[in-house]
């Protein structure tokens, strides 16, 4: 197992087979232990089967017939046809179950997030009296029994069962996001508020103009962070949703499961549709995921 | 309300910031902190999910039923400790997984950048993708995992089959789909450590493995921690694989399904099941002092192996 790269060796990063330019092979034991990158790199190619694998299923099975499926399932479809696509597309109202998902997600995160911006900047400061005392209070939420069962009774009470505010109101709210908003505030000079006040900058204004574009990294990693959960969410969305109409993709998904069963192909075409969206995304949001995901996991 | 120390407008307009919080901060109460804590209140009761129903104070009967009374308490019991082997597995193989990724992955190694993407990729998908991949994948018959097997002349149902058997398979998605937050913690934990403690232990002599145990390890120590609690608790309250990949199959249960079973009556399969909200606030206390159980204790055990690497 290699951990680190020896400088002494920067011909390592290239080929990671035999002959290594003019220098001399050593023999046996060593020689492997010499090549020892070519380990890693069949370490990394078979987990690299286990990861592709199941995707390249997706996509194969995608594109067959039914009776192709259930003749060769693991085979090359004959050709690239779209009907699946198509029918997927069509048949499971996946359009309707993708604006209820754009609508739920954005709704819920742009309110949590100006509202956490809210809570969090007053306790970064300290301008709170008691403020340590309402970050414990978001510190402990990570150790609190779940809220499920009275959750739901709430919902229930309040009349907005199976409801679009009622889903909603279930994601307005992420302690993490508050922790990674305060601690990167918090970096952020506190001069800076004292020659806004002077200058007679308002406190709103002052949030919204300055703190606002300044946080702007923890904004969008909290941002990514919370939209991807409820993006996801599909629990509470068997819970609280029972209206064909009002589904998430993630229930839509699941109830397209429950009536095509075994016929694969649309359902794999239809897992592709809702699955591309999110891997391109995550390309060019995987600097703010991550570190939304290790965000003050390495300090100790 | 407002600490002395606040340099803005004074007077009536310095409630700004506490009616701006405001909002962010009662919602947070009312979401999230106080049904929290009233799940210990209903776990007392007899409430059902239907509006209207009077709810009752029934004492400890849903904790006596849960625990002791007849066959179903059995099944429960089971379930408890079905929960604890999925943790077990899943975080003994997710922990070695992500840290083996992450070593072979902070070497200058060629195409480096396309494996982190591509193993922490399954991690943003959610579990109904991730479910719905992996059944595809285990097809009982002619699918890729069974044909791999068939090759051995193991034929398996995979989910389908043994109740042992499906279980390990969740077990399977479980860590395929989470060892990228493993990887990317341990990665940025490793991204820490200075260059130059490499330098002077290999001047020192050091190999490889050795550089791994000696500088490596013990700096990694804070990520190794993260790791260990968050797979822990994690793992502890995952179900949601179990509800995609095989539904609520007798033999297979974990306790956060069963929470979610006896609360929204899907226990029998059918919408129809009763709805006992009581019961399952009680049994969903049990998962959280299981889990508040394994963190003190994995949070002890961590903060003396880590005196004795500061010393």
């Amino acid at each position: 197992m290699t951990v680190i790269d020896a400088p002494q060796e920067p011909r390592a990063t290239q080929a990671p087979t035999a002959g290594r330019g003019s220098r001399p092979e050593p023999p046996g034991w060593l020689a492997w232990l010499k090549r020892q990158k070519l380990a890693s790199y069949v370490v990394l190619l078979v987990f690299t089967v286990l990861y592709i694998g199941p995707l390249l299923m997706l996509v194969t099975t995608a594109f067959k017939t039914l009776p192709e499926f259930f003749q060769n399932p693991t085979g090359m479809p004959e050709s690239f046809r779209f009907e699946n696509f198509t029918e997927a597309w069509n048949e499971a109202q996946f359009p309707r179950y993708l604006v209820n998902s754009v609508v739920y997600t954005t709704v819920a995160t742009a309110v949590c997030v100006v509202t956490s911006v809210l809570v969090a900047f007053p306790i970064a400061r300290g301008y709170l009296r008691g403020g340590r005392y309402v970050l414990l209070l978001y510190v402990i939420a990570l150790f609190l029994p779940p809220a499920l069962i009275p959750q739901f009774q709430l919902i229930l009470n309040l009349g907005l069962f199976n409801t679009r505010l009622g889903y909603i109101l279930l994601f307005l709210v992420n302690p993490i996001g508050i922790i990674i908003l305060v601690n990167y505030i918090k970096a952020i000079p506190r001069e800076l508020d004292e020659s806004a006040a002077i200058d007679g900058c308002g406190y709103y204004r002052f949030v919204f103009k300055i703190i606002v574009p300044l946080i702007r990294p923890a904004i969008a990693t909290v941002t990514v962070l919370h939209a991807i959960g409820l993006w996801n969410e599909l629990v509470l969305a068997i819970i609280y949703l029972t209206n064909d109409d009002l589904y998430p993709v993630t229930r839509g998904l699941i109830a397209f499961e429950g009536l095509y069963g075994a016929n694969w192909p649309p359902m794999a075409a239809a897992v592709l549709i809702l699955m591309t969206p999110m891997v391109v995304l995550f390309l060019f949001l995987q600097r703010y995921i991550v570190s939304g995901l290790t965000a003050g996991a390495v300090k100790g | 309300m407002i600490h002395r120390s606040y340099l803005f407008a004074r007077g009536w307009r310095s409630a700004t910031p506490v009616l701006l919080l405001l909002p962010g901060f009662l919602l947070y109460l009312v979401m999230a902190v106080g049904p929290s804590l009233a799940t210990a209140v209903y776990s007392f009761t007899d409430a059902t999910g239907i509006r209207g129903i009077a709810v009752n104070w029934i004492g400890f009967e849903n904790y006596e039923e849960f625990l002791f009374r007849g066959a179903a308490s059995r099944d429960n019991i089971a379930a408890l400790r079905r929960t604890v082997y999925f943790c077990f597995f899943v975080t003994v193989i997710q922990f070695g997984i992500g840290l083996l990724f992450a070593v072979l992955l902070n070497q200058k190694i060629r195409g480096k950048k396309f494996f982190r993407t591509l193993f922490f990729m399954p991690v943003i998908l959610g579990v109904a993708i991730q479910g719905l991949i992996w059944k595809l994948f285990l097809l009982p018959r002619g699918g890729p995992a069974s044909e791999f097997f068939q090759l051995f002349g193991w034929t398996s149902e995979l989910l389908g089959g043994q109740p042992r058997q499906a279980f390990a398979w969740v077990i399977v998605v479980q860590i395929w789909a989470n060892a990228g937050i493993t990887m990317v913690i341990f990665l940025a934990g490793m991204q820490t450590i200075p260059e130059e403690l490499y330098e002077a232990a290999r001047i020192d002599g050091a190999g490889k493995w050795q550089l791994f145990r000696n500088v490596t390890w013990p700096l990694l120590t804070p990520a190794v921690n993260t790791n260990l609690l968050l797979n822990i608790i994690g793992s502890l309250q995952a179900w949601q694989l179990f509800l995609v990949l095989i539904g609520y199959r007798p033999g297979t249960q974990v306790l956060g399904y069963l929470v979610f079973a006896e609360g929204f009556g899907q226990t029998s399969g059918s919408v129809a099941s009763a709805f006992r909200q009581g019961y399952a606030a009680a049994a969903s206390i049990a998962l959280f002092v299981l889990v508040l159980v394994f963190a003190l204790v994995t949070h002890a055990w961590l903060s003396r192996r880590e005196k004795r690497y500061i010393g």
